[in-house]
């Protein structure tokens, strides 16, 4: 995961739904699209009135950003600082009536804090108003019922106040149904209409987040054209994925459900060497091991583990859609390319560095390297192409060798005196995710070059990035 | 072994059938009546139970409604039926007036000296109409020198029909502090004796429990008001080829399910501070004498629907516009929790009164008027009537409230409540700022008022389910006029 780097940057996300409603008198396309505008323009409005409300998420501070940013509770006025926020925002088991006791701010990770709001509609006015009007309209036409999913991400600076924060929040806010219009004409075909999605991808700074708005169901396949746009727009290099939808930015207070733990190396001080520089996996991987998804594989299955750890780092930066391979479809996939037997699948036998190649190959359509030590003892003088490797392709790399496997997920190398730390992940763990005792203990750790087998020979399975965006 | 097993089966049957007995014999006590009471004593009529887990529900009674319960005594006819309004909390239970079932005109004699269960239940739904949020129909009351075990009986089948049928057209969820006891009362008009037992409408087979019914004096002027004006902006489709007016009230049922939902989970500011849940009213304001608060609803839009985007519909059906809403609570430690849930409702229910009222008198006219231009493309605006307040007491919060159409003269209400409501309210007591008439701009919809009206003198005397027919059509006539803009 890319660091964001200003450590008092404050995030604010708002979330909310709106409901785009409107009758389509007419089949004539530009009147359709008169009428979706003129919806549009007034769900703008809507946003911009003094009725829209931004309600702090697990806080009771609520926020009329076009009000002049009035607030409650009351101590909370328009020149208060945004990061004062974040002492009103409680943790789940806290009742959210009071600011916290103590006046700590939440804990300082490298990211950057995120607050999130919702965004919600005040239907109560001043009175006395108009009673209501029923309008009956009887017209053979189509009706649009849409419920738009608005998301938005403004990033404020240590000074800005509540006011300056609203004020970009509803910019941003119109902005994106600006945005959400725009995909919704293009992708209007007859009398379809495709929801508009925004996603959040993060940048290489000084770009830092960003949001797209997709349109939902049609597949990252469509949308080469789109991304092509965006790579242009955003100056960022053409061979590499940035704005698939699994790219998207996975924000720190949303977990991933299925459990794995995601970059635990991201955890560990990396080790200084005189002169050295430290090479790592880039982007986002899951710790694959033994025991996990009920599957007992202790004993026989490391390589297979590390295999799903690659596969999971190719889902993840966006290259393939398909999940990442259980035991049994790996060793079909080597059935299927004639290397085994079809006895093979339902076994116990052990895999190496190049049912691995054959592997990524065959079911994610990918190319490997082979590199081939004799001797453990050489692989020390392999510094400069694992550097390399991280540097120009940046993937997970599979070993194996005398009766192991693990994943290299990183060097620390000295190119003057040659002194060289591998970062490991080692699929032979059987325990919890839990990421204290796998980095304390070593299950994710920088290795010397006497963790191998000195007079054992060693495959290694270095996968190459598809250049495609 | 097995002897033993038997014995001890036997036993537990045998243990089985004395509780049953037992069980019998103290519902055989419960269904008694108790000693009479004298019309000017004012001890509690509440059967005293030897068991202490016989708990019954208390009743603090206006003292307004003896005397007007002692003169419906008064009345040649028997049995006069009634209902009994208030409310009722996990704490206490208030009545604040009674109100007799008004006559049937066309009712022969004979008729009417019995009970028409329909006509008291219709009675009841229109009076649930008429009372704004806080309110409501707690019980039923009957004055006859009838037999107590029959009176409790037709009392009971009232009840239920009554509670029935209002909580039915009720578009929220009930909630788990509701109270589910409601109370009927029993009075011989020439002993005066009085009894009184609630039932739990929840429970089909729920018997009858003995309750207090304890006067008091004063007790209309201890309530808080919390009030809000509030906006409704909702677009329907109307069905492919169905568009009449039967369609139309099954859309509009739809979506004000849906929309009552979303102000149910609504976010509600008190005086622009969003109080804990368990806390009270007065912790906003000491010193808020009168009482009043004003609330603040938030909603957002929590499903994603299911339907498709783009759907082909005969039409669309829109209701825009803002209304009025108030709640009651008794002032005695009101809860916020119970504030919000009361405004809620009576947010919801007001609008759902006011477009149901337009749709009945949409389809009576439909009936009298002979296929009118039903199926041609057209647009049509009906003003939704506006409600009006009317205070029960000269000093005290408690309001009343009635719709008037934008058609109709201001001094129809005051007959209205009369015959509803049996209160005697005079046009200068009535509250007409809340909610403004509405300006139809565009087009000048307004019927030419005094010529139609003449032709129908009978509407105004028995406004129960009649529509005003003729001016609706008329003001359908002249709203079809409006022809499509802006294709």
């Amino acid at each position: 995961m890319v660091v964001v780097d200003s450590e008092s940057a404050t995030i604010l996300r708002v979330k909310g739904l709106l409901e785009f409603r409107c009758q389509l008198d007419s089949t004539d396309e530009q009147l359709v699209r008169n009428a979706i505008s003129r919806t549009f323009e007034t769900l703008r409005s809507q946003v911009k009135s003094e009725s829209c409300v931004l309600a702090v998420s697990d806080s009771p501070v609520i926020i009329w950003p076009n009000k002049d940013a009035y607030a409650t509770p009351e101590e909370i006025t328009p020149s208060t600082p945004c990061e004062d926020m974040h002492q009103w925002i409680q943790a789940d088991e806290q009742e959210t009536s009071g600011k916290k006791s103590s006046k700590k701010k939440s804990k300082k990770s490298s990211l950057a804090s995120v607050i999130n709001l919702r965004l919600m509609t005040e239907v109560t006015k001043p009175g006395p108003l108009s009673a209501p009007i029923l309008t009956k309209t009887v017209l053979k036409s189509h009706f649009v019922s849409v419920t738009l999913p608005l998301d938005c991400v403004v990033r404020t600076g240590s000074s800005d106040t509540i006011k300056d924060a609203c004020e970009q929040l509803i910019e941003a806010l119109t902005h994106q149904l600006c945005e959400m219009e725009k995909v919704t004409l293009q992708n209007m075909k007859g009398m379809t209409l495709l929801v508009p999605e925004p996603v959040h991808f993060l940048l290489p700074e000084p770009k830092g987040l960003v949001t797209v708005v997709y349109p939902a169901g049609v597949p990252d396949s469509q949308l080469v054209t789109q991304r092509k746009e965006l790579h242009q727009q955003f100056d960022l290099p053409d061979d590499r994925p940035y704005f698939r939808r699994a790219n998207a930015y996975h924000f720190p207070n949303e977990p991933y459900k299925d459990g794995y733990l995601r970059n635990p190396h991201l955890a560990l001080t990396h080790p200084t060497l005189d002169n050295g520089k430290v090479y790592l996996v880039q982007g986002i991987y899951s710790y694959h091991h033994y025991m996990q998804n009920r599957v007992d594989d202790n004993g026989w299955g490391c390589a297979y583990r590390s295999l799903q750890t690659i596969c999971s780092w190719f889902q993840q930066q966006g290259y393939v859609e398909r999940p990442v391979p259980t035991h049994k479809e790996i060793q079909q996939a080597l059935v299927d390319v004639g290397d085994k037997q079809a006895s093979f699948v339902g076994s116990r036998q052990w895999i190496g560095s190049i049912e691995v190649q054959a592997v990524l190959s065959h079911l994610l359509g990918l190319t490997s390297k082979i590199l081939f030590v004799s001797q453990g003892a050489e692989l020390a003088s392999k510094g400069r192409e694992l550097a390399n490797h991280f540097l120009t392709e940046g993937t997970p790399v599979m070993i194996g060798g005398g009766v192991l496997a693990h994943t290299i997920l990183g060097v620390a190398w000295s190119e003057t005196t040659g002194q060289i730390r591998y970062l490991i992940l080692d699929p032979h763990y059987t325990g919890a995710e839990d990421l204290q005792v796998i980095t304390d203990k070593g299950w994710c750790g920088w290795k010397g070059p006497d963790f191998w087998d000195q007079t054992a020979y060693y495959n290694l399975c270095l996968p190459q990035r598809p250049k495609v965006i | 072994m097995l002897r033993l097993e038997r014995l001890v089966s036997i036993l537990q049957l045998r243990y089985k059938l004395l509780q049953l007995v037992l069980d019998a014999f103290r519902e055989l006590i419960q269904l008694r009546p108790l000693q009479s009471l004298k019309q000017d004593d004012r001890h509690r009529c509440l059967l005293v139970p030897k068991n202490n887990e016989i708990m019954g529900r208390g009743y603090i009674v206006q003292d307004d409604v003896e005397g007007y319960l002692s003169k419906l005594c008064e009345q040649k006819a028997d049995p006069v039926t009634g209902l009994l309004i208030g409310q009722s909390s996990t704490q206490r239970d208030f009545v604040v007036m009674a109100i007799r079932t008004p006559q049937k005109e066309e009712s022969a004699a004979a008729a009417r000296n019995s009970v028409d269960k329909e006509w008291v239940t219709e009675h009841a739904r229109q009076v649930s109409r008429m009372l704004p949020g806080g309110l409501s129909v707690v019980g039923v009351f009957i004055i006859t020198d009838a037999d107590a075990k029959d009176a409790l009986t037709t009392l009971r089948q009232l009840l239920f029909a009554v509670e029935n049928l209002i909580s039915s057209e009720h578009l929220w969820d009930p909630a788990d502090d509701d109270v589910t006891d409601c109370v009927t009362l029993q009075i011989n008009p020439k002993t005066r004796k009085t009894v009184c037992r609630t039932f739990d409408i929840k429970d089909p087979k729920s018997v009858a429990k003995p309750a207090d019914w304890k006067y008091q004096s004063g007790l209309c002027s201890s309530w808080a008001t919390v009030s809000c004006s509030l906006n409704v902006d909702m677009l329907l489709p109307l069905p492919n080829n169905r568009t009449s007016t039967g369609n139309m009230e099954e859309c509009l049922k739809e979506g004000l399910k849906a929309w009552a939902h979303q102000i149910e989970c609504g976010l509600c500011l008190i005086d622009g501070k969003r109080l804990p849940e368990d806390s009270e009213l007065t912790v906003i304001q000491r010193r808020n004498l009168r009482q009043t608060y004003t609330a603040q609803l938030l909603i957002t839009t929590e499903n994603k629907r299911l339907t498709d985007v783009i759907q082909q519909c005969g039409g669309s059906v829109s209701v825009t516009g803002a209304i009025h809403s108030r709640a009651y609570l008794h002032s005695n430690k009101p809860k916020a929790r119970q504030a919000e849930k009361l405004l809620k409702r009576d947010v919801v229910s007001t609008v759902a009164t006011r477009v149901q009222m337009m749709l009945e008198e949409l389809l009576a006219s439909d009936q009298e008027s002979k296929g009118s231009c039903r199926d041609k493309q057209q647009k049509e605006l009906f003003c939704l009537p506006h409600r009006i307040f009317c205070p029960l007491k000269v000093s005290g919060p408690l309001c009343v409230c009635d719709y008037q159409f934008s058609d109709e003269d201001l001094s129809e209400v005051p007959e209205r409540l009369k015959e509803m409501l049996d209160i005697d309210a005079a046009e200068e007591d009535l509250d007409t700022r809340q909610e403004m008439t509405v300006e139809i701009t565009g087009c000048d919809v307004t019927p030419e008022p005094t010529q139609e009206k003449v032709e129908a003198p009978d509407h105004k005397k028995n406004y129960i389910g009649v529509a005003m027919a003729t001016a609706v059509a008329l003001l359908a006539t002249a709203a079809s006029m409006l022809y499509l803009n802006d294709i």
